[in-house]
């Protein structure tokens, strides 16, 4: 039998079991008696639950504020019992509030900027143990080739794709804006120089920042969760040898070599662009990128691949073996994984880049 | 007569196509106390799977309070308004405060006002002995802490069944003990229905009405009675090995 509530002037009798489904029911019932002094009957009650009871309760306390009063009668002993509860939480604590102002943000800037130089300094102290494990550890070939076929070999289609579409999109914009002036063929030469030095390095490294950089974060912030790297340590491993220099030597390889068929793929996408949009043949295009293009132009992808994969492949397991706690931190370090590589490939590109553009003219006489 | 609040009508399920349950027919009465024990293996957790709705049985039918509860997704829904699980890791979710997660089924499910709700997620860490926890972070309290919490989490909206996965698994005599206590006083006093998967004899003997037992080869129940009937007077050699180690042994 569920609830049912009767109403006779200033008495309410309530009888069977009710439930939170009921909750509803009871409230309007209550509030909906305006009497000074409202008499509850529980004789025929058989059962509420805490929700009901703690509305009940609430309901009273308004009304005692407001000099009118709910008496309770007929109460079994479990109902007693279960509003007994409610009457001994007379010192309610409060819930923390949370910070969500503005003023907060601009209150917070000195703990960010010491938790920016923590985060700096240890991936310094983590990047210099890196290597060190690097060049006196073994290789272990077979997780070192795991990680090459999940970086390398699985994210090629999307790094040919991506840098392809790149190269049809810049031939195009640049072959328009040059056609104005009668300079399309001109065309193959930005492309190609754009692409081997910032484009073909900087789409791959963002797409493996975003692909495997994140993976090692959540993966190794995931090992930290379930204890899989304590276990590690206690059974004597290096952990730096174990967990972060397969990854870094399987992103050293196959990282220029992605770049190298990024470039590739984005001088295809320029070829493409410049057949069907300003109908260059493909041999006059291919000409003028050999012409534009010194073999330095093509190894700068792979010098720049390295200093890459040195920053994504540290800054991931940096990031995952920083989590502490639980499932919400491995999202955490996984966001920070991707966002912190990502700035620090452009700030080291944009390092690289000025230092490098002074080389190039030397190196074309 | 006993009232069944679930039943379990010829069953066959499992994982990717291979059976761990066939033909599996139990019905759970109102109010009692069912554990469920058995081999590593033997489809403990599988059956609790089913009767939470977590995974859809090739064939056979689970029924709450006498409604299928694959027959529409309404009826799954209705049914998980009316059950709490414990599970066995607790699984508080670790980006709120204990309180907070025993206030989540009230937050989704009633329209109780933020102070109502305190007190009654107060009256339910009380119940478990966690009222001075209840601003912890549950990643760092203790395990045993964290079912209790999980406890009161699943039985703030006084459900009528209780599940329990492994409550005891991990914990040390005293604290386990502890829980048996506060899951046997729920049952005592609401009159909740539990249905516990458990290994330990000594939660087994203390809080069982009845115990089911499965067996991996069977794939299904070799036994079903009271805790002291299968361990005195059974006959399966199963059985008997289940209830008859000692330590040492």
């Amino acid at each position: 039998m569920n609830g049912e509530i009767a109403h006779n002037g200033d008495r309410i009798r309530i009888s069977g079991r009710f439930s939170v489904k009921d909750l509803e029911d009871v409230t309007t019932s209550l509030e909906g008696n305006s009497a000074r002094h409202l008499v509850l009957d529980f004789s025929n009650c058989q059962s509420i639950d805490g929700c009901i009871a703690v509305r009940i309760w609430s309901i009273a306390e308004a009304k005692n504020a407001k000099g009118a009063s709910l008496e309770f009668r007929g109460m079994n002993p479990d109902i007693e019992a279960i509003f007994n509860t409610f009457k001994a939480i007379d010192d309610r604590p409060a819930l923390p509030v949370q910070k969500h102002t503005l003023l907060y943000n601009f209150e917070d800037i000195g703990d960010k900027v010491l938790a920016t130089w923590d985060t700096v300094y240890g991936l310094a102290i983590f990047t210099a143990k890196a290597f060190k494990a690097l060049f006196s550890g073994k290789v272990r070939g077979s997780i070192t080739a795991y990680y090459m076929e999940q970086s390398g070999v699985m994210a090629i289609p999307i790094v040919i794709t991506l840098n392809w579409l790149m190269g049809v999109v810049l031939g195009y914009q640049a072959g328009y804006q040059m056609s104005q002036f009668g300079g399309e063929l001109f065309m193959p030469a930005l492309l190609a120089y754009s692409i081997c030095w910032e484009i073909g390095p900087m789409m791959t490294a963002v797409l493996v920042a975003g692909r495997s950089g994140s993976a090692f974060a959540a993966e190794i912030g995931t090992m930290k969760v379930r204890q899989e790297v304590d276990a590690l340590e206690v059974m004597g491993f290096n952990l730096y040898g174990y967990i972060v220099t397969p990854k870094m030597i399987a992103l050293f390889v196959v990282m220029p070599l992605l770049i190298t068929a990024a470039n590739f793929a984005g001088m295809a996408g320029g070829l493409a662009a410049g057949g069907i949009f300003l109908k260059m043949p493909a041999v006059v295009y291919i000409a003028e990128v050999r012409k534009a293009l010194i073999p330095f132009d093509l190894y700068w992808g792979v010098v720049k691949g390295f200093f890459y994969s040195t920053i994504i492949s540290v800054t991931g397991s940096y990031m995952g073996m920083r989590v502490r706690g639980g499932p919400a931190a491995v999202g955490r370090a996984t966001t920070s994984a991707v966002v912190v590589s990502i700035f620090l490939v452009i700030l080291v590109d944009a390092l690289l880049s000025l230092l490098f553009i002074h080389i190039r003219p030397g190196l074309l006489l | 007569m006993k009232e069944k609040i679930i039943q379990v009508e010829s069953l066959t399920g499992g994982y990717d196509g291979s059976i761990v349950l066939k033909n599996v027919t139990l019905d759970v009465y109102k109010g009692e106390v069912l554990v469920i024990v058995g081999k590593s293996g033997c489809g403990k957790s599988t059956i609790m799977r089913y009767f939470l709705g977590l995974q859809k049985p090739y064939s056979g039918r689970v029924l709450f309070d006498g409604t299928d509860i694959w027959s529409c997704p309404a009826a799954l829904n209705e049914s998980r308004k009316r059950w709490g699980v414990l599970f066995q890791s607790g699984a508080l979710l670790g980006n709120y405060t204990v309180i907070e997660n025993v206030m989540l089924p009230l937050k989704e499910f009633t329209s109780l006002t933020m102070a109502e709700m305190m007190d009654v997620a107060l009256s339910k860490l009380e119940v478990v002995g966690l009222e001075h926890a209840a601003f912890e972070n549950p990643l760092e309290i203790s395990g045993g802490m964290q079912k209790r919490a999980g406890l009161a989490r699943a039985m703030v909206l006084d459900p009528e069944v209780l599940f329990f996965d492994e409550p005891s698994a991990g914990l040390d005599p005293v604290t386990s003990a502890e829980l048996d206590n506060s899951i046997l006083s729920v049952n005592r006093s609401l009159g909740t229905t539990l249905i516990i998967v458990t290994h330990e004899l000594a939660s087994i003997f203390a809080i069982s009405d009845r115990v089911v037992m499965l067996d991996p080869e069977e794939h299904g129940i070799i036994a079903s009675g009271t805790a002291r009937d299968l361990a005195d007077s059974s006959e399966d050699p199963r059985v008997r090995a289940f209830f008859g180690r000692k330590i040492g042994e």
